[in-house]
């Protein structure tokens, strides 16, 4: 079996509670001294074994919305040596801290999934999304620096570079985005290249997909394909390790993970700037215990999708209010429109009166290219823009 | 090797600690650091069984020991080395390891073994154990110890009164200790020093644990900082 972290990845029953519940009392008792919000939560309550945690009010993404930005955190802001901005509940902006401890979790944390994925020291990591919208793609690069892996950081996700970058470079092991890997695949086709002639061996996922589609990425690519689950708001990647069952394994060591109500609840016992009870995900999820012959003896997790509206469009979540909000800042805003999204883009029908626009071709098109960019340049995603009249819009709508 | 639940104990109504859960596993040097007063040495002597715990679990080896005096839990193979040494001082350092060995009916052959491991001590075998320096009595606190052939070492504040350069000499020879098996559970106020030899720690603060993790992690910690010199943390953001 390959695991990084063997001790604590493969815990006993009763060592992983021994664990859980120190780590708990600990972080109860740190939030009941630094932390005053905590501090009307927690109450009185005492906990005394892991059952206690129920009695803990959960905390909700309104919360997190409500604390913004630093509201959150546990410790003063000079402790906090990273700050990453995320998506909430219907789009609101949320930040994320680090201390230096907090980063060098999730640096072992991201590096059981790439040890899971077979990761060594001999292979050549290639980390396919950027920095700047993904903030996963740091984490990866920490733990493969810690695997000792060479690991090349790309910031351009155009197909041809990273594919070139695989050749050159001669990657091992490929961390993207589902989209990516298919994009890739199609190049590949593109420029006739046989996926057997690179040296690729494992791809990581940026989130779960259908066993399907993971299968005939791993047959088309000739690679291991391994999956990331993680919550953005709290770590992501980190929270899970998919183990060669393809079985999703929480690292319990650092969360305790419940399911209420169909939904995950997360509580992160070892974040120090930033540590949350009973984070509620608004993720569907259930759960299953029990051995794996992989060697993992952490909680099986099988997320089953979101339970609020959050979309994705080209891998990045969105809210149909982010865009409500991107289209007021444009002339087109105060007039009717309507959204519908695909994987990859997102199209606004705008219904075209003769008021906004009296005359011309060019005026429309003027006022595409502006939503086009205003979007793109916002939210980093490709909107497809189209005018209708009111009669369509009408149908339409 | 030792694993505590929700501990409670104290002295007449006060209570010192208060729901204490800790664990340490076989060949492990676990490190529980604090500020004067947060409450370690109790915790030491209600795991020792030299106070009566009020509440909570300790169990060794799987064995239930809350509540039994002191003289059984050397029958667990732990032994506690007080704070302050706590020497027979006029008795000889021969008549001392005899008494560590007190329960080990091959104690004189266990003699052999910890002077070969403590070579400063043959030299003064024969010398009132009242006359030998700080550092040369924590040597023979920790050699009369091993007399019982423990598994588990409980030591409190080892470094206590001893010169910095005896204090590396003291630290060096725990860590010598752990390479050949003996399980070690140590209460330092010096913490950096503790959490240089150590393999993980907890932090004790008012009779509560307020962090947990590998040594090496803690040592960055801002809260250990805070835990020793009381930094006023009422800004959460500033």
């Amino acid at each position: 079996m390959t695991l990084f972290d063997r001790k604590n990845e493969a815990l006993t029953r009763e060592d992983r509670e021994q664990i859980q519940l120190e780590r708990l009392q600990a972080l109860v008792a740190r939030l009941r001294k630094n932390a005053p919000g905590y501090r009307d939560i927690l109450g009185d309550i005492k906990v005394e074994s892991l059952t206690d945690l129920a009695r803990i009010t959960p905390t909700t993404p309104r919360h997190l919305a409500d604390a913004f930005p630093y509201g959150m955190f546990t410790l003063p802001l000079r402790e906090v040596i990273r700050l990453h901005s995320t998506v909430g509940a219907d789009g609101v902006p949320l930040v994320v801290g680090h201390t230096r401890n907090d980063l060098t979790q999730w640096a072992r944390l991201a590096a059981r999934q790439l040890v899971s994925a077979g990761c060594t020291a001999h292979d050549v990591v290639q980390v396919g999304f950027s920095g700047g919208m993904f903030n996963r793609s740091l984490a990866y690069v920490m733990g493969a620096e810690l695997v000792e892996a060479s690991v090349i950081p790309q910031d351009t996700p155009h197909p041809h570079l990273q594919l070139a970058v695989m050749q050159n470079f001669r990657a091992s092991i490929l961390v993207a985005t589902p989209t990516q890997a298919r994009e890739l695949i199609n190049a590949m086709r593109e420029k006739k290249i046989d996926p057997q002639s690179l040296q690729l061996r494992a791809v990581l996922l940026s989130r779960p997909v259908p066993a399907a589609e993971r299968d005939e990425l791993a047959t088309t690519l000739f690679a291991e394909v391994r999956c990331n689950f993680g919550i953005a708001e709290i770590l992501d990647p980190g929270l899970c390790v998919e183990c060669r069952e393809h079985r999703l394994h929480v690292n319990e060591d650092h969360f305790i993970v419940e399911v209420d109500k169909d939904e995950l609840l997360v509580t992160a016992i070892t974040r120090e700037a930033m540590p949350l009870l009973r984070y509620r995900t608004s993720v569907r999820c259930s759960m299953e215990e029990g051995a794996c012959p992989c060697g993992r003896t952490g909680a099986v997790l099988v997320p089953q999708g979101r339970m609020d509206d959050r979309l994705r469009v080209n891998e990045i979540p969105l809210y149909r209010r982010q865009i409500e909000e991107v289209l007021a800042q444009t002339r087109a805003a105060g007039h009717p429109f309507i959204l519908s999204f695909s994987e990859t883009s997102v199209s606004v029908a705008i219904r075209v009166s003769a008021q906004l626009f009296p005359d011309t071709v060019r005026e429309l098109e003027a006022l595409r290219k502006e939503v086009e960019s205003e979007c793109f340049s916002r939210l980093g995603i490709r909107a497809e823009v189209a005018f209708l009249s009111p009669i369509t819009f009408g149908r339409q709508g | 090797m030792l694993r505590i639940r929700n501990l409670n104990c104290g002295y007449g109504s006060l209570c010192v600690v208060k729901g204490v859960s800790l664990h340490v596993s076989a060949g492990e040097i676990v490190s529980l650091i604090g500020a004067n007063g947060a409450g370690k040495s109790s915790l030491m002597k209600a795991i020792a069984g030299l106070i009566t715990p009020w509440a909570g679990e300790v169990s060794i080896h799987g064995e239930q020991t809350a509540g039994q005096p002191a003289w059984r839990c050397v029958s667990h193979e732990m032994v506690l080395i007080p704070e302050g040494r706590q020497m027979f001082a006029d008795m000889t350092v021969h008549e001392n390891l005899v008494i560590g060995g007190y329960h080990n009916p091959d104690r004189h052959q266990t003699i052999a073994e910890v002077l070969r491991r403590f070579p400063r001590l043959q030299e003064r075998i024969h010398q009132l154990a009242g006359t030998l320096s700080g550092g040369e009595q924590q040597m023979l606190a920790l050699a009369r110890g091993l007399m019982a052939r423990p598994k588990l070492l409980l030591l409190d504040e080892p470094s206590m009164g001893l010169a910095p350069l005896i204090v590396k000499e003291v630290f060096k020879a725990i860590r010598e200790l752990r390479d050949q098996g003996v399980t070690i559970f140590l209460v330092e106020q010096n913490a950096m020093a503790a959490l240089d030899i150590s393999d993980r720690a907890y932090l004790l603060e008012t009779g509560e644990i307020i962090l947990e993790g590998a040594a090496c992690d803690l040592a960055h910690n801002p809260e250990v900082k805070r835990a020793y010199l009381g930094k006023g943390y009422k800004e959460v953001w500033e």
